[in-house]
């Protein structure tokens, strides 16, 4: 019943725009004060604080500051132009540099939203003015930026991670295989829509251009070597190796391109400040809710509840992507993580499923999740970016949410797909 | 006058997350060096972690400020002009009462906390690091009420728009 109660709250607060944030935190204060009386509230602070101080999110403001120093210090652009040297001669070429650039870019930010803006805010005018279809130019650098979050490093990855208890390096190493198969799948998709349509050519392919391209992004290039080789190698945790792609893209954008300004930089820190503090309220808030939950064994009176039912992780994994795919449609994906899945983990763990491959699937879910309408930040960022009708973006989406719907099952009856690197490297 | 003490506000805040980003991507960096030289720096993980509690609540008045914060606002601008201003009203209410208790409970906590220390670093009292929980209510609270007027004056704008 309380748990009822507390639903029904949240579901009140969040339909009269309360931010969900807030929205959670005055439920848990209630239920708090309900249960113990006003004793209670000093905890609230407390619990809001340490909320605040877990210490592998330290990794997601410093990955978002780096995604933006390098749009800000022209590392985008000179992927983008490699990228269209190397595969614009393709029909649809353009429209293929965009996944092609969103699947570089996403090795170095993290965040599907930040690649959309970055790139979506080159990519799309310069598909318009090449004759490409509005709607087709917003849905498939959209969809493209969904694979940020399936390619390392990855910010919902983090979240999860410290929401399960489970390894950030194993959960980005899982994310590998199913990223780069999605990326090619999407390029394919796209080379069929492009010459079902006949959307133009970029341009044609000229080794001299490749290599002038190649050179001038070179350093760009070595950012995702740097971070990524430092974090999988061992050399360096998630976090550090996000204080090096700060460190490096800094030193790119302003020391080597020379394109990064105070003013550019001051916007750049000041936009990753506010993203971070969006996403960090919601944990510190949800630390809240999340310790009235656990005090009343909520999450292992569901997980019993279920397993009572069926322990068969088959039946188990697609329940719950049903549920996740339902949640990502009205909650934007670290909300989604942060709620859900420290109530789900009990469950998962009593049916034998790796949280590691969960996290795949849970990531992967509240991607779809970001392409689906009402709360769809992905599709709205590029809908914005392209002034087009959200709807029929949508239409023309469809294509690449069954990429992504293929990947999904994929990934979740096949686990050798996320999991293979991981059972080389760490097991 | 209001737009003035707005725009301060917002380069006060700005001011605070350029410090405390700058900081926290500093020590990180410089911390990862002076592992790789074999003298880690004992104090890292708790000042970062305590860094990344203050650029969350500094930062939360900033997306305050600027309305960002996650919402779900479809049903509201859904609902007639009337009904709207309530449910904005409610929402303004509910927001600012959440930080009042807040920073009620989290001053009570800093009177507790008098005379504790940081682990690593115990000439630093955890009343500063703790601070954060109340001042960061009050400039959440500050920046509702300083952006309030913003929300009227576009529902005004687009209540006009829409007259026949």
């Amino acid at each position: 019943m309380t748990v009822l109660l507390m639903i029904l709250g949240l579901l009140a607060l969040v339909f009269i725009d309360v931010p969900i944030a807030i929205a959670m935190g005055v439920v848990a204060i209630v239920a708090m004060v309900a249960g113990s009386g006003l004793d209670a509230l000093p905890n609230v602070a407390l619990v809001l604080f340490t909320g605040a101080t877990k210490f592998p999110l330290i990794a997601i403001p410093l990955f978002i500051l780096a995604g933006s120093i390098m749009n800000a210090g022209g590392i985008s652009q000179r992927l983008i132009a490699l990228a269209s040297a190397l595969i614009g001669f393709v029909r649809g070429g353009l429209a293929m540099v965009t996944t092609g650039a969103s699947l570089f870019f996403a090795e170095i930010s993290g965040s599907a939203v930040a690649d959309v803006a970055a790139l979506g805010s080159i990519l799309i005018p310069a598909m318009k003015k090449k004759g490409y279809p509005t709607p087709f130019a917003a849905a498939v650098t959209s969809s493209a930026a969904t694979l940020a979050v399936v390619i390392p490093p990855s910010i919902p990855m983090i979240l999860y991670a410290v929401m399960a208890g489970s390894s950030v390096v194993e959960l980005f190493v899982a994310g590998i295989v199913p990223g780069v198969l999605g990326g090619l799948l999407m390029m394919a998709v796209t080379y069929a829509l492009a010459v079902r349509h006949d959307y133009p050519v970029e341009e044609i392919f000229q080794f001299s251009r490749v290599k002038r391209t190649f050179r001038e992004a070179a350093w760009a290039l070595l950012l995702p070597v740097i971070i990524l080789g430092g974090i999988f190698g061992g050399w360096v945790t998630a976090t550090e190796g996000a204080g090096l792609a700060v460190l490096a893209a800094l030193v790119i954008g302003g020391v080597v391109y020379r394109e990064l300004t105070w003013k550019t930089m001051r916007g750049a820190m000041i936009e990753a400040g506010q993203q971070t503090a969006i996403v960090m309220l919601l944990v510190a808030t949800s630390a809240l809710l999340g310790e009235h939950l656990t005090a009343m064994q909520i999450p292992q009176q569901i997980a019993r509840g279920i397993i009572g039912l069926t322990d068969d992780p088959i039946v188990v994994l697609a329940l719950l992507n049903i549920f996740f795919l339902a949640i990502g449609m009205f909650l934007h994906s670290a909300a989604a993580i942060i709620l859900v899945v420290p109530i789900v983990m009990p469950l998962v763990n009593a049916a034998g499923i790796d949280p590691v491959h969960f996290g795949l699937v849970v990531t992967l879910n509240l991607g779809i999740g970001q392409q689906t309408p009402p709360v769809a930040s992905v599709l709205v960022t590029a809908c914005s970016i392209a002034k087009a009708d959200i709807w029929e973006v949508s239409k023309v989406n469809l294509y690449f949410i069954a990429v992504l719907a293929a990947m999904l099952l994929l990934v979740t009856y096949v686990p050798a797909v996320p999991m293979v690197l991981v059972e080389f490297f760490y097991r | 006058m209001q737009a003035s003490l707005r725009a301060k506000f917002e380069r006060l805040l700005e001011s605070i997350v350029l410090i405390l980003l700058g900081s926290l991507a500093a020590l990180v960096v410089v911390a990862v060096l002076f592992r790789k030289a074999g003298a880690s720096i004992v104090w890292y993980d708790e000042v970062a972690s305590v860094l990344l509690a203050w650029l969350t609540y500094y930062c939360a008045s900033l997306a305050a400020l600027k309305r960002a914060h996650i919402g779900f606002p479809k049903l509201v601008l859904a609902a007639p002009l009337g009904l709207r201003r309530l449910l904005y009203a409610a929402r303004e209410i509910i927001v600012i009462g959440f930080f009042a208790i807040v920073a009620w409970a989290g001053w009570q906590v800093l009177i507790v906390l008098e005379g504790t220390y940081l682990v690593s670093l115990p000439w630093v009292p955890t009343q500063l690091t703790q601070s954060v929980i109340p001042i960061g209510a009050v400039l959440f609270i500050v920046a509702e009420l300083l952006s309030f007027s913003d929300v009227l004056r576009a529902e005004a704008a687009a209540a006009e728009e829409h007259r026949p």
